[in-house]
């Protein structure tokens, strides 16, 4: 978490633009949040059912933990639809980006819950110091 | 009514894992939450998954409780849902996100 699902009509995202799309969606969400980018995942469809696409070519929605402002959802939301612009070559209405929040107490990931927001360093160490333990007693 | 959400990759899961993990996800909802669940299985087609900007190798279950949950009470479950997935799929705990959502939210 966060979680992004870009829906599109078929053909809308060129294959090759995926992964650059990826990267720019982590990259903001990291730069804005503060994430680290082991947390941010990226799924693409197409012609799917959810998020409803309604009339546009393309919808990325992201659900991401609560505890965000309204300053960082707003570049979110401009800052990814520049890049589902640039890179599908759509018009500003030809497309929609929004986000919904989750409880950080609610995800559990790598078998840890996830850290409320700013607490994501620590959360990396001792994951990370909790991973290595595990590796060193494997049999 | 509990929805669950089963996001993998392709070819992460096999048929015979799949089995498993639905029969296990429905009864871990029906010992927890009462009811078995309603289960929508998402295969995410390759080159279109991405963690960390690169080919996606997580998995994703996202389930509603059937009533609100203190933390206390929500981790266990967590645990619980992520340990069948790295049992029945053989997936590493870096490879699975578990959700648990109180009643009347949305999302995957």
């Amino acid at each position: 978490m966060p979680l992004y699902i870009c829906n599109a009509k078929a053909g809308c995202v060129p294959e090759a633009a995926k992964a650059r799309i990826a990267e720019d969606v982590t990259r903001i969400h990291c730069e804005v949040t503060g994430a680290p980018p082991t947390f941010v995942h990226v799924f693409f469809f197409e012609d799917g059912p959810n998020p409803p696409l309604a009339d546009k070519q393309a919808v990325l929605y992201g659900q991401i933990r609560s505890g965000r402002d309204d300053a960082q959802k707003a570049r979110i939301r401009q800052d990814m639809g520049a890049s589902l612009a640039t890179h599908c070559e759509l018009s500003s209405d030809q497309f929609a980006v929004f986000t919904t929040d989750t409880p950080a107490s609610w995800v559990m990931e790598g078998g840890d819950v996830l850290p409320e927001p700013g607490e994501e360093a620590a959360w990396l160490a001792a994951h990370e110091a909790k991973m290595a333990a595990q590796q060193d007693t494997a049999p | 009514m509990i929805h669950c959400v089963c996001m993998v990759q392709e070819g992460q899961v096999s048929p015979g894992q799949e089995a498993e993990l639905r029969r296990e996800t429905s009864a871990f909802a029906a010992r927890h939450f009462g009811a078995e669940p309603q289960i929508n299985w998402v295969r995410i087609a390759k080159g279109n998954g991405f963690t960390e900007a690169k080919p996606s190798n997580s998995v994703i279950v996202s389930m509603n409780a059937d009533r609100s949950l203190a933390p206390s009470a929500r981790e266990p479950l967590l645990r619980e849902l992520c340990e069948i997935w790295e049992r029945s799929a053989g997936l590493s705990p870096n490879e699975v996100v578990t959700v648990i959502r109180d009643p009347q939210t949305q999302g995957g």
